[in-house]
């Protein structure tokens, strides 16, 4: 990578600069023009008397000439301004452009970083250098070389000028300018210095807070909250410290720079003068002299920011490009070359070591070779080198002594595209993406786009342009829109055949109950619905009416469940819900946002639904600070059971005592109003019990569902309306068949229908299918909605769906349980011709295996 | 049915007779109402007790031993001594038809207690009282007995 700034810049962006050069060469003549031209206009066309003047053999006189004048400085200001236009708009996406590829290039070097380096650096350092601190080159690239070439061009000129009306003034002009590029330097150097230390302060902090974030639970378990507030706040300080010599350093080379470009004019005037009074210079010239003196402190000033931005620029980068460039960086063909070898032979290791990292981490001269359909369990604790020497025959780190090949080849000589293909390896750290279950299921499928999507029209130009931005700033051109997983190599033939695969391999990891129960919870989105989603969606709402059936039928289920029905209030939802009779596709609403949505408000005005709801709110807050005013602030009692929360329990207090004390009640405010109206709209009638609803008033509720429909339209796009005959889109499939609400006050209503909805589900051979929706399962951040083994399991999937030709597992599958001693059994018939490493730190377990190894401080003891 | 017949019913219930309508109040809101259905179980004998039983409507066989000892009706309470204390269930009960039942859990009843120390001086005075109640019947029990 460009050590420099200045070599990254013209190495990437050679032409460009030339280009806009010129344009700035281009647009100098016409900026002189300009300047020049008010001058002729006054003392030409308005001031002068030869007339006619002659212009192309043309005769014109003075308003004439005026006209033309006039008009020439009109055009010229429009050439002008669009050069400078063009200029900027040139220079602003060339920097862009620039800034994209650096950036791509520092992520690219992320990506080829070998895993030990990841140790010695962490992810909160690194995300602040590629993302902010870059940012300044983006903005400087296009300035780099034009401005110093065209102010620098006006200083000659300049100062030429002057040299050429005296030669002595001319000296005197340029006197201080060896004197200020001695000093200005100087002092830049020790901003420098601090701008580096800035950056790396910077960087600190960005990691501090970063490890707070993830080690969020040690903070509050060990209250060290203040422990990390000094430490972050000793940060900050020296970062303001930092900044504060950088400003009174950066403002004083201005000052100097200011005192000594004034102090030329007192040479002017001293030496000048006496020139004049001697008779040696006319007096014209010395005036000339001294304006044009003055036009050089223009480009003066602008040459000496572009000097600090420079340095400042350059500091950055240097600062940032350091990092990138560990010596033992992988290849980028590594990354980038696509050819799969397939391999077939055994796997060989000789002599292999492996040091240099730290105690425990070491491997010390393992000769081995694992045949296909010889699974080999590799025992040891942790510490032994167990994983080291897993993660060798992974290829994920390098020996440092010694060789493992395949098929006569040495790893370490392949390219990703064949050892992420042929080799799985599910670690003790396995992540999980943030995404559905799917993107992770498949994750180790995506190594290319499998197909080129045909655009049309506007789409194929927009993908066009996208792809010569790509190639102009050395991105790749992989689109992502495509499909990605390669079918062929989990040798499917379709996404469906490949999620019957991924069914099958979760059975035998033991994953299909859990897989049913995220089914359930699965809320199938509107952007995955493909045509066998549809069908199921039609299967899940005749399930639904199934479910209504024998659930009514039955007189032990009886009233478990309130159905939503048209027709009839919903005691056991909320009264938003029985209002509105849907649900807001949004998934930012909450009730809280109701009241102010203009839509709702619209209607809940149209209706008188807004009075009536502000006075049910009204009550139930009434009541609610009737009952809790007295509790104490620390009791759960509050939180628990008021549907106010502490935190509002005054505000709502103020509202009813508003409300008392005078005869003729306040006139309710605006703001008071929506919140009385949220209260009343989070009333659920069966759990609060407050009797505030009468019979009249539920068929006001219910009536009033038709003509919110009409409001806002049956097929809009922000409500769901809960239709019997409709799969909502909103709700979760469970959510969807059960259709309704479980009955609140009978005891353990949730669960037996949980139960009846299973049978049902079984009768009705869906549950296969819920599986399958379970697919589109949001995980949550890094799987956060997954438990630790569930995580596991999906990576160990993961992994088995990917076909490789050697497998190792370590700490994986490794529990005492039945269950797991179960899916060691299904590994090894499913590994029957491949190569199958299995590492566990309990012997006991290893036993189970024909072969085995055992490791201690880094060597085989045991064979 | 409402929180105010629920407050009424708990009026009615001995153990709770001296406290203020404002406490019943909570007192109600902060219970659960359930509805069982003919033959529904409330609860095991033999089970820890962790609520007791304020019957709004309908009718509970109570069960010692499989054999059915009693019937009770509106208003009554049931295993109210599982609210104050750690006592196994000393019967089973079973609804009668439908019934209706405010369940009032022991967790919320001591925090209720907790947060408002008169309701405890008026379950200990009502205690009291019932302890002076069955000491006296005792005491005129046993000079017959010797």
């Amino acid at each position: 990578m460009e050590k420099t700034l200045f070599q990254f810049i013209w190495k990437n962006s050679a032409r460009y600069q030339v280009a806009i050069l010129l344009v700035t060469l281009l647009s100098y003549p016409v900026s002189y023009i300009l300047l020049d031209l008010p001058k002729k206009i006054t003392n030409e066309a308005i001031q002068g008397s030869n007339f006619p003047v002659e212009i192309f053999g043309m005769q014109l006189g003075q308003i004439q000439y005026l006209a033309v004048l006039c008009i020439l400085f009109l055009v010229l200001v429009v050439v002008s301004n669009c050069i400078k236009l063009y200029l900027n708009v040139y220079k602003g996406r060339l920097g862009e452009r620039m800034l994209r590829q650096l950036r791509f290039e520092l992520f690219q070097r992320v990506l080829r970083f070998r895993l030990p380096h990841f140790k010695k650096v962490s992810s909160g350092e690194i995300i602040p250098m590629i993302t902010a601190e870059v940012e300044d080159v983006g903005g400087f690239v296009g300035e780099a070389f034009a401005l110093p070439a065209y102010q620098g061009g006006m200083l000659v000129v300049q100062v030429g000028f002057i040299f050429m009306q005296d030669p002595l003034l001319g000296l005197a002009a340029i006197s201080l300018y060896p004197v200020q590029g001695y000093i200005i330097p100087k002092l830049q150097q020790k901003v420098v210095r601090l701008s580096r230390q800035r950056v790396k302060n910077v960087r600190v902090i960005a990691d501090k807070v970063g490890e707070s974030i993830s080690g969020i639970t040690e903070i509050h378990n060990n209250d060290t909250s203040a422990w990390h507030s000094a430490d972050l706040s000793d940060r900050l300080y020296r970062n303001f410290r930092i900044r504060f010599d950088i400003y009174n350093r950066k403002y004083f080379i201005k000052f100097v720079n200011n005192f000594m470009n004034q102090l030329t004019p007192f040479f002017f005037y001293f030496i000048g003068g006496y020139l004049v009074i001697k008779g040696e210079l006319s007096i014209g010239a010395l005036i000339a002299v001294i304006a044009a003196y003055k036009d050089l402190a223009g480009p003066w000033k602008e040459l000496l920011a572009y000097y600090q931005m420079t340095a400042d620029v350059s500091v950055k980068y240097q600062t940032v490009v350091e990092n990138f460039d560990p010596p033992d960086l992988y290849e980028k063909d590594r990354l980038l070359d696509d050819e799969m070898k397939t391999f077939s032979g055994p796997l060989t290791m000789e002599n292999l070591g492996l040091s240099g990292g730290g105690t425990g981490q070491e491997v010390h001269d393992v000769t081995l070779t694992v045949k296909p359909g010889e699974p080999l369990a590799v025992t040891g604790i942790d510490g032994s080198g167990r994983a080291e020497l897993l993660q060798m025959a992974a290829g994920l780190i390098s020996p440092t002594s010694g060789a493992i090949s395949v098929n006569q080849t040495n790893l370490e000589s392949m390219p990703e595209a064949t050892l992420g293909r042929q080799i799985a390896y599910v670690g003790g750290h396995c992540h999980v993406w943030t995404g559905t279950i799917r993107d992770n299921l498949f994750y180790g499928l995506r190594h290319r786009p499998q197909e080129v999507l045909d655009y049309k029209g506007s789409n194929l130009k927009k993908r066009q342009r996208q792809l010569r931005e790509a190639v102009m700033t050395k991105n790749p051109c992989f689109d992502l829109r495509s499909r990605w997983e390669d079918y062929a190599l989990a040798n499917a033939t379709s996404m469906h055949d490949l999620e019957n695969k991924a069914l099958e391999l979760c059975k035998i990891a033991g994953f299909s109950r859990d897989l049913y129960l995220l089914g359930v919870e699965t809320v199938i989105s509107l952007g995955t619905v493909t045509e066998p989603g549809c069908e199921l969606m039609a299967k899940l709402v005749e399930a639904r009416k199934a479910l209504r059936e024998k659930i009514q039928g039955d007189t032990k289920l009886q009233n478990l469940v309130e159905f939503w029905d048209p027709d009839t209030f919903n005691h056991s939802a909320t009264l938003a819900q029985n209002i509105f009779f849907a649900s807001p596709k949004e998934q930012f609403m909450t009730i809280e946002h109701l009241p102010t949505d203009p839509q709702i408000a619209k209607f809940l005005k149209a209706t008188g639904f807004d009075e009536t709801l502000t006075m049910i709110g009204l009550k139930i807050a009434g009541t609610m600070v009737e009952l809790f005013s007295d509790v104490g602030a620390d009791s759960d009692l509050l939180n628990r059971y008021s549907f106010i929360s502490r935190e509002d329990l005054p505000e709502f207090s103020r509202i009813v005592d508003g409300q008392k004390s005078s005869r003729r009640p306040q006139k309710i405010n605006e703001a008071d109003r929506v919140r009385l109206i949220a209260l009343a709209l989070k009333l659920i009638p069966a759990k609060h019990r407050l009797g505030i609803l009468d019979d009249e008033m539920h068929r006001k509720i219910v009536e009033a569902r038709a003509q919110f429909m009409e409001t806002v339209g049956k097929d809009n796009d922000r409500f769901e309306f809960f239709d019997p005959d409709t799969y909502l889109t909103t709700l979760s499939i469970e959510n969807n068949l059960i259709f309704g609400h479980a009955r609140l006050d009978r005891r353990d209503a949730r669960q037996k229908i949980r139960h009846v909805l299973q049978e049902l589900v079984r009768e009705r051979e869906l549950i296969a299918p819920i599986r399958r929706a379970a697919f589109d399962y949001q995980v949550g951040v890094a799987g956060a909605k997954l438990s630790s083994h569930q995580r596991k399991t999906i990576c160990l999937v993961r992994a088995l769906l990917k076909n490789a030709h050697i497998y190792i597992l370590d700490e994986t599958a490794s529990g005492m349980t039945d269950a797991e001693a179960e899916l060691r059994e299904g590994l090894k018939s499913l590994m029957k011709d491949k190569i199958f490493l299995f590492g566990a730190s309990n012997e006991a377990i290893a036993r189970e295996f024909n072969a085995m190894i055992h490791l201690e401080n880094g060597r085989v003891i045991e064979r | 049915m409402t929180i105010d017949a629920e407050v009424q019913a708990l009026s009615r219930v001995p153990l709770f007779e001296g406290l203020e309508p404002s406490k019943l109040r909570l007192l109600a809101f902060i219970s659960d109402r359930m509805e069982f259905q003919d033959g529904e179980h409330l609860c095991h004998q033999g089970d820890d007790g962790d609520s007791a039983f304020v019957v709004l409507s309908g009718e509970v066989a109570v069960f010692v031993d499989d054999n059915e000892v009693a019937r009770v009706g509106q208003y009554a309470i049931i295993g109210e001594i599982a609210i104050l204390c750690d006592v196994p269930r000393t019967a089973t009960l079973r609804s009668v038809g439908t019934t209706h039942i405010l369940a009032i859990s022991k967790d919320d009843f001591l925090k209720l207690i907790a947060e408002f120390p008169r309701v405890s001086l008026e379950i200990m005075r009502v205690l009291a009282l019932r302890l002076e109640k069955t000491t006296r019947e005792l005491a005129q029990v046993r000079p017959a007995n010797t």
